[in-house]
């Protein structure tokens, strides 16, 4: 059968013009101002910037969502007191789509347009675009991604999530607590997450004597069909099958596929956003016993001592009422992060940048989420920028999450450490590696 | 090694049937309009979404479900057809640039519609086929292989044996002559819109139970179509079956027995290879390249 096509010829200007047309379109749209400015000399603005839409929105916009809550009811208790004064805070966001470009026309826009006191950030892929404003500007920024750290990075924090050095803790919790699984497989996207987030896993795995049957499978980003990762990822037979820092849209399918081709084993994930749906997609008995690192803030155990986030129970339970069904990992970290940026601020008597930065440093500890922590990270990130202390171990447990111990990476670290750096030098994940 | 094999040959014709159904559609809005439809994928996407707006908040039958989408996507086709297409029918730059906007705009509207994150779509059936303890098939993925053999069986029979086929025929293959016989063009390129809107829409929703339903789901799915279209022959329906079974099976064998990652590029260097040793594709001829 045979269907001629009917492209007539088109010039080469017309093609370049048709274009670049497009693309100023394209960036005249992005560079439009989010919101109409304030004048209020009593408001911080904290800018947002992350991806709100695009594949990877949902580690961005949920956080969003929680600092909203948060700025309500900081704001609601008499706001930031600096120097005696009581200040306001509002978000100004700009979606960066994950787009390195669109990032440092964001992070310029709300440093001279907005007037921004403090920028957060997801981090990874964007990090490279707006470094350079940071160099230029001294704004403080954070990123939930410590591998964006480096000596260079001197107004770069990662205040609250420590990916993916977290993860040795729930493969220390799984050796101990079923001695009995001793061969792992693994799989990953092939992207700035997954590898660092691979060499951490090896290093775990070895640690804790669990053999790994094979290489670490990676996958494109792009794939839809995940039947054959798992198809190979069951052929061992290994006893634990590990899907490394998958993004909730592959760790959905890859279940429900080691579900429909009988997968019976043990499976340990850095998260597992939206584990409700799963246990719809597959059964409440496939689940058990799943273990991964983000627990929901209506653990019991997220109101005990020693846990620093303000009133955990209650954030999830009023992000719950407005945003139903859209806790995940990132909703409250954040929110975290900003009780960090209040405290230093607070402490400073001052919301500039330099100055809030030396007093959250100042002696070497602070207040983390999950408990006191230090400063950190000069072996693996080339400078002590990254807040490490305890994380908690998550098990599904009849249909909900629960956490089971609050473990040390430090601790770990110290009997692990040059472990983990070889793993990290072989995936070329160290700092000095990076390019 | 048998039992992998085996697996990996069913997971391969799954594969293989999902993508068949984009790239025909693909291919014939290519060969009837001349027009490259960058909003394919999103065509896609949108059948997707229907079973999310359907079934998943409704619960209304899958099966009407599919056949809403079907309709509905098609009827998109038609939309695009009246207001970009016809109006640039000279301008084929003109029709693949307004549908790199198309693209945009259904990617808001699904992101406002619906929101950002993976909308989350219930099992049609969780019954598996057990040929032995290792060797198992959905009967999920069943559905998608045995509806891409109807869809694209029942497309055969139109365009062979009804008037309507052989006017689609006629004017893709010369339009002058055709119009001269008394064939519509605005009727044909109608047609051929709706019927490869359509079927890129029945696969998304065929495979929406199977995928991460997601505003921007539509981008792998138009770049495996795109290597199909060009490994088969631009404008040939059978070459972009027989380059979609092809790339199927390539690109699962590989994935199963090295990575994902190889995978993709072994996809790209069978196209390389292909436009190296005939450019017109397998069954493409050099009047359509």
């Amino acid at each position: 059968m045979n269907l001629k096509s009917m492209i007539t010829g088109l010039s080469r200007r017309g093609f370049l013009g048709s274009v670049a047309s497009f693309a100023g379109v394209s960036t005249l749209g992005a560079s439009l101002p989010g919101r109409a400015l304030a004048a209020d000399d009593n408001v911080i603005k904290i800018g947002f910037l992350a991806p709100l839409t695009g594949a990877v929105a949902a580690w961005g916009k949920p956080g969003l969502d929680g600092c909203q809550i948060w700025a309500e009811w900081v704001n609601k208790a008499g706001g930031i007191n600096i120097d005696g004064t009581a200040h306001t805070v509002e978000f100004v966001s700009y979606d960066n789509e994950y787009d390195p470009a669109k990032a440092r026309t964001g992070a310029t826009k709300l440093i001279r347009e907005d007037g921004v006191k403090f920028i957060m950030m997801l981090g990874g892929d964007t990090w490279p675009g707006v470094m350079p404003v940071a160099e230029q500007t001294g704004m403080l920024f954070s990123t939930l991604l410590p591998s964006d750290l480096s000596p260079d990075t001197t107004t770069l924090i990662a205040p609250a999530e420590v990916h993916p050095v977290y993860n040795v803790t729930g493969v220390e919790w799984l050796a101990e607590n079923k001695p009995e699984l001793k061969t792992a497989v693994m799989c990953a996207q092939d992207d700035a997450l997954g590898l660092p987030s691979v060499a951490t896993y090896l290093a775990a795995f070895e640690a804790a004597g669990i053999e790994m049957l094979d290489e670490p499978l990676l996958f494109d980003p792009a794939t839809t069909d995940f039947a054959p990762v798992v198809t190979r990822l069951m052929s061992g037979n290994p006893d634990i099958i590990c899907l490394d820092t998958c993004y909730s849209d592959y760790v959905h399918p890859i279940c429900e596929q080691l579900f429909q081709q009988g997968y019976k084993g043990q499976i340990i994930s850095c998260t597992a956003d939206f584990y409700d749906q799963m246990i719809e997609k597959t059964s409440k008995e496939f689940m058990e016993g799943f273990i991964f690192q983000f627990p929901d803030f209506d653990d019991p155990a997220m109101e005990a001592e020693g846990i620093n986030f303000k009133h955990a129970n209650a954030f999830y339970a009023e992000y719950a009422k407005r945003f139903p069904g859209q806790w995940g990992a990132v909703s409250w970290e954040y929110a975290a992060v900003m009780d960090l940026w209040k405290a230093a601020a607070e402490t400073a008597g001052s919301t500039e940048p330099d100055a809030v930065l030396t007093a959250m440093l100042d002696d070497g500890k602070g207040m983390h989420a999950f408990g006191e922590a230090d400063w950190w990270g000069k072996d693996l990130f080339g400078i002590d920028h990254a807040l490490v202390g305890n994380w908690p171990v998550v098990v599904i447990e009849d249909g909900k999450a629960h956490v089971k111990a609050l473990k040390s990476i430090p601790a770990w670290y110290d009997k692990h450490g040059e472990l983990l750096k070889k793993y990290m030098s072989d995936y070329g994940q160290m700092w000095n590696q990076r390019t | 090694m048998f039992d992998l094999l085996a697996q990996t040959v069913l997971n391969a014709c799954y594969s293989a049937s999902y993508i068949s159904l984009v790239a025909v559609g693909l291919v014939l809005i290519f060969g009837v309009m001349g027009i490259v439809n960058f909003a394919h994928g999103e065509l896609f996407m949108v059948g997707a979404y229907v079973v999310v707006a359907l079934y998943s908040n409704y619960d209304i039958p899958y099966v009407l479900v599919a056949a809403i989408g079907l309709v509905f996507v098609g009827c998109i086709g038609l939309l695009m057809e009246r207001t970009m297409f016809r109006p640039l029918r000279d301008n084929p730059l003109g029709g693949l640039v307004a549908s790199i906007g198309f693209l945009m705009i259904l990617q808001a509207l699904a992101s406002i519609t619906f929101g950002v994150r993976m909308a989350f779509v219930p099992p049609v059936t969780q019954d598996v086929i057990e040929f032995t303890d290792k060797i198992r098939l959905p009967l999920q993925r069943l559905y998608v292989i045995l509806a891409a053999v109807g869809f694209l069986t029942a497309l055969w029979l139109f365009l062979t044996r009804t008037r309507f086929g052989w006017a689609l025929r006629a004017s893709a293959q010369d339009p002058e002559a055709a119009a001269l016989q008394g064939i519509s063009i605005t009727q044909t390129a109608k047609i051929a819109m709706f019927i490869g809107a359509a079927l890129a829409g029945v696969a998304g929703v065929l495979t929406a139970p199977l995928i991460s339903v997601n505003p921007h789901m539509g981008h792998s799915v138009i770049i495996a179509a795109f290597i199909v279209v060009i490994v088969g022959g631009v404008g040939s329906l059978e070459g972009a079956v027989v380059a979609s079974i092809a790339y199927a099976f390539v690109h699962t064998f590989v994935t199963t027995f090295f990575d994902g990652v190889i995978a993709d590029i072994t996809g790209l260097l069978l196209m390389l290879l292909v436009l190296i040793v005939k450019p017109t594709g397998l069954f493409g001829t050099a009047d359509r390249a």
